[in-house]
Formats: C-alpha cells, sequence, structure tokens
C-alpha cells in the first residue's frame, strides 16, 4: 500500500475556518445542501450528455415528487397549498405537455440532455402563454404554475440534485427565506448556516425550533464553499457548524472533526442533566411559579412542545399560513390549523395565537401590500388593519372564534405591532366586527375569547399602564422591542452588536410593562428571543416576567436554571441588571449570578 | 359518439379545483372524452388533460359542449354531466 496522496491540483483545499453569530446551540457535520435565492437550486448539469431518461418518465417523476410533497403540505394543515401541488403533479403527467415536449424535442435532432430539457422549458412555456393570455387572474396564476411544473421535469433531466436535502444535510444559504423553510421536510437538516443575517433573523429562529444548530452572519460563507466545489472531487463537501462559538469549518479534516464531535459528546452530556429533570411546570428554586410556554409555528409542532413540558403556547405564528402560496388561506382553512392546536393543547392550557404579523420582513407578495422604503417601520401587523388589507384580520378572528367553538378551549388573541391607545381600540372592533358577522351568519362560535397585545414597539411600553386596563394580557417581542429601542435592523448583520436584548434600555421598559401589568392585574409573558436565553430568562422573571414563552427545545435548559434560583436572588440580579451602564455589563453579572 | 350541451355554473368555473375534478373523472372512462368552450370558441381539447381543460379558460356561465366516444360512452356522459350539476365539488365558497 502506497501512501502517495493524490496530486496536488486535485486534493481538495485544507479546512477553512470561518466565524459567524451563533444563532441556535449545538455542534453539527454533514454534507452541504446549498440554497441560492436566484437560481432556486445549485447542482451537477448534465447538460452536454445525451438524456439518460425519457420526457414521460421525468414527468412521471416530477407528478410523484409533487404528490409526495402535497401530502406532506396536507399534513401541515395547509389544504389549499396541497391543492395547487396536486394540480401541478397532474400538470406533470399531462398528455398535453409530454406530447409537445417530445415533438419539439424530436424537431430539434441532438438528443443532449439540455436540447431535451429545453423542448420540455419551451414546451412549459408556450402552455402557460396560451393560459396567461385568457384574460383571467387564477389562470394567469396557473400559467405560472406550469412554467414551474417544466422546470422540475427538465431539472430531473439534466440531472440536477432534487430539491429536498438529503437528511443530516447543512443548509447553506446567503439567507433561509421562511418561504423556503417551511417546504423542507421535519429532520431533513442537521443544521444550518446563512451568510446574512443575525441572531433574531428567521433561519436562526428556525433552527431553534426545529433544535438544530445555527450559525448565522457567516461573512465569506459562499465564496469559501464555491473555492472548496470547484476542486473536482466526488464526496460530497461537508462542513461543521458550531452554534455555541459560532464556529464554521468548510471541508474539515479529520483533526477539527475529532475535536468538534467531543465538544459535542460534552454538550449533549450536559444536556441530559437539565433534561433529567422532570418536566413539571417552571417555578424558580422557592416555589414562585414561572408558567413555561412554547412558541410554535405550525400546527405539527403542537406534539414536540407537548412532550417538552410546554404549559401552553405563549406565541403560535399564523404567518406561516400565508407564505408560500399564491392566495391567503380560506377560513376555514384556518378554523382547521388553529382548531387541531386549540384542541391538542385542551382547555387548561391556553393557546395564544398570534394574529398574522405580515410585512416587515415577512413579505407576502399575492396580497399587494405596497412595499414601504423601512419594511420594519411600515404597515406590518395590526397595522395591515388601517389598509384595504383590514378583512384579512377579520377573517383570521372569525377563525379563531369558531376554532374555540369546535376545541372546546377559550382561545387567545394576540395583535402584534401595537403602538397606542387607538390601536387597541382597533382590535376591540375587529374582535366585535368577526362575532356580530358569525353571528349573523349564523355560525357557531366561542363564547369567550381572551385578547391581548404585543408590547414590541417602545410607545406602547412607555405607556403600558395606560393600555393595561384595556386588554386582558400582554406579551413582550424583546426581539423587536431590542431593534426599535436601540434603532438597530435585525436583519442587519453588522449591527449584531447593538441587538442585544439584555441592554438596560430594553431591561427598563420591560420593568414599566411589568410592573403595569401587575397593577392591572393581568399576565405579562415574554416570547423573544431572550426567555430562551437560560441568562435572560432569570432576569426577566426578576423583572417581574410570569410567563416565558419559547422554542420548545429551549425549555428544558430553561426551566433547569429558574429552578436552581431562588425568586429573591432573581430580583436582586434584575435590579443590577437594570443600573448597568452597558449590555456587556448586564452579561458579565448574568454569568455570575450572586 | 354522444355530446351534450351545458353550462357551467360554479364559480370558478373550470379553472383550479373543479378542473382537476373533472379531468380525474373523466380519465376513469374507456371513452375518449373532449370538451369544447362555446362561448369563447375554443377547443374541442382532450378532456383528460388538466393542461387541455386550463387552456379552454372556462368561466362561470359560459356554455360548453361534452363529447363522449367508446365502448362506455353513454355513462361516461351521463356520469360527467352529475359531476358538472353537482358543481364539481366546489361546495361552501370561502371568504378572503
Amino acid at each position: 500500500m502506497t501512501r502517495a496522496k493524490p496530486a496536488a491540483t486535485t486534493a481538495r483545499p485544507g479546512p477553512v475556518r470561518l466565524s459567524g453569530t451563533p444563532g441556535s446551540p449545538g455542534i453539527a457535520i454533514g454534507p452541504i445542501w446549498r440554497y441560492q435565492a436566484t437560481t432556486g437550486f445549485a447542482g451537477g448539469d448534465a447538460g452536454g450528455r445525451p438524456a439518460e431518461i425519457s420526457i414521460s418518465d421525468a414527468a412521471t417523476l416530477a407528478a410523484i415528487q409533487l404528490e409526495g410533497l402535497a401530502g406532506r403540505v396536507r399534513t401541515l394543515g395547509r389544504a389549499e397549498e396541497a391543492e395547487i401541488l396536486e394540480a401541478q403533479a397532474l400538470m406533470a403527467a399531462d398528455s398535453l405537455l409530454i406530447g409537445e415536449a417530445e415533438r419539439l424535442a424530436g424537431e430539434r435532432g441532438s438528443g443532449t440532455a439540455s436540447v431535451v430539457a429545453g423542448a420540455v422549458i419551451d414546451s412549459a412555456a408556450a402552455l402557460a402563454a396560451q393560459l396567461a393570455a385568457i384574460d383571467d387572474e387564477v389562470l394567469a396564476a396557473r400559467a405560472a404554475d406550469v412554467r414551474d411544473v417544466g422546470g422540475r421535469i427538465a431539472g430531473i433531466i439534466l440531472r440536477r440534485t432534487v430539491e429536498t436535502p438529503a437528511t443530516g444535510s447543512i443548509a447553506v444559504a446567503d439567507d433561509l427565506p421562511p418561504t423556503v423553510t417551511v417546504e423542507l421536510p421535519p429532520g431533513a437538516l442537521a443544521g444550518i448556516a446563512t451568510e446574512a443575517g443575525t441572531r433574531t433573523a428567521h433561519a436562526a429562529i428556525l433552527a431553534r425550533a426545529l433544535g438544530i444548530p445555527a450559525v448565522v452572519g457567516v461573512s465569506g460563507l459562499g465564496e469559501a464553499i464555491d473555492g472548496a466545489t470547484h476542486d473536482g472531487a466526488d464526496a460530497p463537501l461537508q462542513v461543521a457548524i458550531d452554534g455555541d462559538t459560532g464556529e464554521v469549518i468548510v471541508a474539515p479534516g479529520r483533526r477539527e472533526i475529532r475535536v468538534l464531535e467531543s465538544r459535542r459528546r460534552a454538550l449533549v452530556a450536559s444536556r441530559r442533566t437539565a433534561q433529567a429533570l422532570p418536566r413539571g411546570p417552571g417555578a424558580t428554586a422557592d416555589g414562585q411559579p414561572v408558567r413555561l410556554l412554547a412558541n410554535i409555528g405550525r400546527p405539527d409542532e403542537a406534539d414536540g412542545a407537548i412532550e417538552a413540558g410546554a404549559e401552553g403556547v405563549g406565541l403560535f405564528r399564523t404567518e406561516f399560513m400565508y407564505m408560500g402560496r399564491s392566495v391567503a388561506p380560506s377560513e376555514d382553512e384556518q378554523v382547521e390549523a388553529y382548531q387541531s392546536v386549540l384542541a391538542r393543547f385542551g382547555p387548561d392550557r391556553p393557546v395564544v395565537i398570534r394574529l398574522a404579523d405580515i410585512g416587515g420582513d415577512k413579505a407576502v407578495p399575492y396580497l399587494g401590500i405596497a412595499a414601504d422604503a423601512n419594511p420594519f417601520l411600515g404597515v406590518r401587523g395590526l397595522r395591515l388593519a388601517y389598509t384595504p388589507m383590514r378583512s384579512l384580520l377579520v377573517t383570521q378572528i372569525r377563525a379563531i372564534s369558531r376554532a374555540g367553538k369546535i376545541a372546546g378551549a377559550v382561545p387567545h388573541v394576540m395583535a402584534p405591532m401595537v403602538a397606542t391607545l387607538e390601536d387597541v381600540q382597533l382590535l376591540a372592533e375587529l374582535r366585535a366586527e368577526a362575532e356580530a358577522g358569525l353571528d349573523a351568519d349564523g355560525v357557531p362560535r366561542s363564547d369567550r375569547m381572551v385578547t391581548g397585545i404585543m408590547v414590541e414597539v417602545p410607545a406602547a411600553a412607555l405607556l403600558a399602564d395606560r393600555l393595561a386596563p384595556h386588554v386582558e394580557f400582554f406579551s413582550i417581542g424583546t426581539n423587536d422591542l431590542t431593534q426599535y429601542v436601540l434603532a438597530a435592523d435585525r436583519t442587519s448583520a453588522s449591527l449584531g452588536s447593538l441587538q442585544d436584548a439584555l441592554h438596560p434600555a430594553v431591561l427598563a421598559l420591560v420593568q414599566a410593562t411589568a410592573l403595569a401589568a401587575q397593577s392591572a392585574g393581568i399576565s405579562v409573558a415574554v416570547c423573544g428571543q431572550l426567555a430562551s436565553d437560560p441568562l435572560g430568562a432569570l432576569v426577566l422573571v426578576g423583572l417581574g416576567v410570569g410567563e416565558l414563552s419559547m422554542e420548545p427545545a429551549s425549555l428544558d435548559a430553561t426551566r433547569y436554571a429558574l429552578h436552581s434560583h431562588a425568586s429573591e436572588e432573581l430580583r436582586e440580579l434584575a435590579q443590577r441588571a437594570l443600573a448597568a451602564e452597558t449590555a456587556a455589563q448586564v452579561r458579565e453579572m448574568a454569568f455570575r449570578p450572586s | 359518439m354522444q355530446s351534450v350541451e351545458l353550462v357551467i355554473e360554479n364559480r370558478s368555473g373550470l379553472h383550479a379545483r373543479p378542473g382537476k375534478v373533472f379531468c380525474l373523472r373523466a380519465a376513469q372512462w374507456t371513452s375518449a372524452v373532449r370538451l369544447e368552450n362555446l362561448t369563447r370558441g375554443a377547443g374541442p381539447v382532450d378532456a383528460k388533460s388538466i393542461l387541455g381543460l386550463l387552456t379552454l379558460g372556462v368561466s362561470q356561465g359560459q356554455r360548453v359542449r361534452l363529447t363522449t366516444e367508446g365502448s362506455d360512452e353513454a355513462a361516461a356522459l351521463a356520469d360527467l354531466v352529475a359531476l358538472i350539476q353537482d358543481g364539481l365539488g366546489e361546495g361552501e365558497t370561502s371568504t378572503v
């Protein structure tokens, strides 16, 4: 056996070390699944070689893929999207499309994969143009579906890698938009690394929800991978990420892998200690109860939340229902989704359903909301009610009320982006309109509905004492509150240091909100990132916050942290944090609670 | 060969889901099934093709001619006419 290594020109370059912002804890090593927004999905291209698969076989494969996707989306409770995918599956197997593509390919002579794929794309485009020419809005949307199907079949002929990642992949992207992440099957990703984004970017939130590691804001990531990919090696390129330190290693060597592996084992062991604690209700060492709730983004996350010991849902984000599709979800479809979560948690564990927080960094093209120059300061959340999209929120409240009736549980409704008392009154009007409408239609609805607001706009926190008498609960969104208080866009990677929710300026507003809630006798929760940071949780409880809502994966660690400290200790810690001059000082003392 | 003329009454015509429902049902019959949009003067097309159906652009209130031809043409025609008259699976209208 020779020890000769392959020639230097074909050898994969050594490991490239990069660093970013920790997005979600843990260590993962796996093959890269690359997502590029502009080109869709990158992968191998067999263009010049003869096509190895017939058009009709490729079309059948595409139809099977689409059927599978439809089934998956349907189990997530998104029936209308499933309909569209099922229609696309039919289109993929359509004799008209296949016949025309075969005719065109024959006419063009050459049987190379790129010519055959081109014939499919052109045939689909011609059919799409025919549909688009008919003056009808619905058919115009179908035209886009036909082109999409053509692209999928062509991708199979060109042997582009399938769009779903292999199990255990690490998603690498400039940014992973929510519309893409909702399409991914659970369990496919072992980790996420993005070049853009911050701790509160959606890729990071998703990673924490899935309990997988993530590193965000990794500059030079794409370049490092391109450099490593162009060496002609056959084995899939690996990447290792450390979600605690923010370290990313492209093409890690055996030594790097060994070091990370031993750290990963140590982490798993310490997490087991936290998990070994019985999953009872949250409380401090001296028994002061702190309700531990889950943030969920899809109905199918309810089971995981219950398993993790959630005492309810403090934030059910509904915007995911509105994304990755071409029309708004119908009232019936929403009833189905909300009802399933309410029923799962039953009458004794509250489920707070947040009205669609659309706008900001969560754009929904089909709503036709004009883009604001600064989307975070524009029309988003409850502010939709000041536009022609008002009916969207009324429909949602109707659906929530109906779902509560069916599930036999009192639904909690929460409005995002509330700034003023007028906003609070608007919420009451929307609710009255929804309930009166249901009664007029003779549709059964929940007799009771608990309404509350997100406190994330500084104005709402500053005047919390004046808003509290008009609502039934507050839930502080520390991510947005921090970005508004410190005037630092939460999606800006270069402003990472200004995005620390433990900044004393943010904590002062949290305290004002908690005090206002206490004197009005209403509950106050935190559903932002800070609640899932065990140190943040300690400070929040010390400030008087009674409920913490977080990704289910963080519940164990938070329960453990609370269990280890007495409430008096936390109040004292919170006072010192409020008196600090910088966020860094708070972090220092939080690490050493006296 | 058998044929019948009828008006499509459901809200979204033969566009989205109803088109799919019709196409899937047509495909279950041995006979050839063809559909022509008389109002727009489009077709006839193979009704077992969803794309063919969509290119007819049949909207609510438009008149179509349905033709079946083959060993089970009478049963196929009766079944498909009943399906159209039942509203093509388009039940309750949704809000938004």
